[in-house]
């Protein structure tokens, strides 16, 4: 499988494939984004079968990505990974057709809950 | 500079619980507050701005040498390998963190600004019209961390 990570800080996209990696699913293949913009035309030209992605970037934002991708009939299964997570943010993001919202900092065994079930269909 | 505690939900101990649970997750190091260590020497500050029900700005300024070391941690990179922009990347990560947690304790609905970093050994960060409302300072290994919180 694709897993495309998007997130503006090469830092945070370190970490997350580190933690990917440590959270046993390091035999998926991992593809970078550094915001929304960038993520909308890497899901068409390598079509990822996850996309994890920032909230909080520049450009084109998370929930505007999501937002862009669910618009052009796009139904790629994606998930949040965001230092913020109110209620209300829990809920746009579902409503707009996430997975998931993994909040940071967020240990191998938060991937392994969140990610099992969807990488497993 | 004197702290004055105007209306905030945010305490200096779940300041210290915030920031602690990001440098131990992704640094593998302990924070331990600590307000006696002066941050002396040159320093990075991480700023990230909260606007909507809440205005204000969340600053985490450490010594320049624990920036590198965090950076290298968060890089899993060897000693002295990375870039000035790498090291501001990683330390604006971090203050997107402790700011986006900082933000989901304060009234709410607001937005977070992306973060900003500025260093070097003498500079000013200004938010015009704000007051700082709940600090603390946090040792670390390179020096200590300071984290403030100011409302507009």
């Amino acid at each position: 499988m694709k897993i495309l990570i998007v997130d503006d800080s090469r830092a945070m996209r370190m970490i997350v494939t580190r933690t990917l990696r440590q959270a046993g699913f390091g035999d998926h293949e991992f593809l970078e984004a550094e915001n929304g913009a960038e993520g909308l035309a890497l899901v068409d030209s390598a079509d990822p079968d996850l996309v994890l992605s920032d909230w909080n970037m520049p450009e084109v934002n998370g929930i505007e990505f999501l937002q862009a991708l669910r618009s052009k009939g796009s139904a790629v299964r994606f998930g949040f990974v965001t230092s913020e997570s109110t209620d209300a943010m829990r809920t746009l993001a579902a409503e707009a057709g996430a997975l998931f919202l993994i909040a940071k900092p967020f240990t191998a065994d938060t991937f392994v809950t969140a990610l099992g079930s969807v990488l497993a269909v | 500079m004197t702290t004055t505690h105007q209306a905030t939900a945010v305490t200096a101990e779940q300041i210290a619980e915030i920031a602690g649970d990001v440098w131990t997750s992704f640094l593998s190091m302990d924070l331990a507050p600590d307000g006696s260590e002066p941050l002396t020497g040159p320093t990075l500050t991480g700023c990230v701005h909260i606007s909507g029900d809440w205005d204000g700005s969340v600053f985490v300024q450490c010594a320049a040498d624990h920036a590198r070391l965090a950076a290298e941690a968060m890089f899993a990179a060897d000693p002295g390998t990375l870039s000035p922009d790498e090291v501001s990347d990683a330390l604006g990560e971090l203050t997107n963190m402790v700011g986006g947690n900082i933000k989901s304790l304060l009234p709410a609905p607001s937005k977070l600004s992306v973060p900003s970093v500025a260093g070097g050994d003498s500079y000013t960060l200004r938010i015009p019209g704000a007051t700082r409302v709940e600090a603390v300072t946090l040792r670390s290994p390179g020096g200590p961390v300071h984290i403030s919180i100011w409302k507009v």
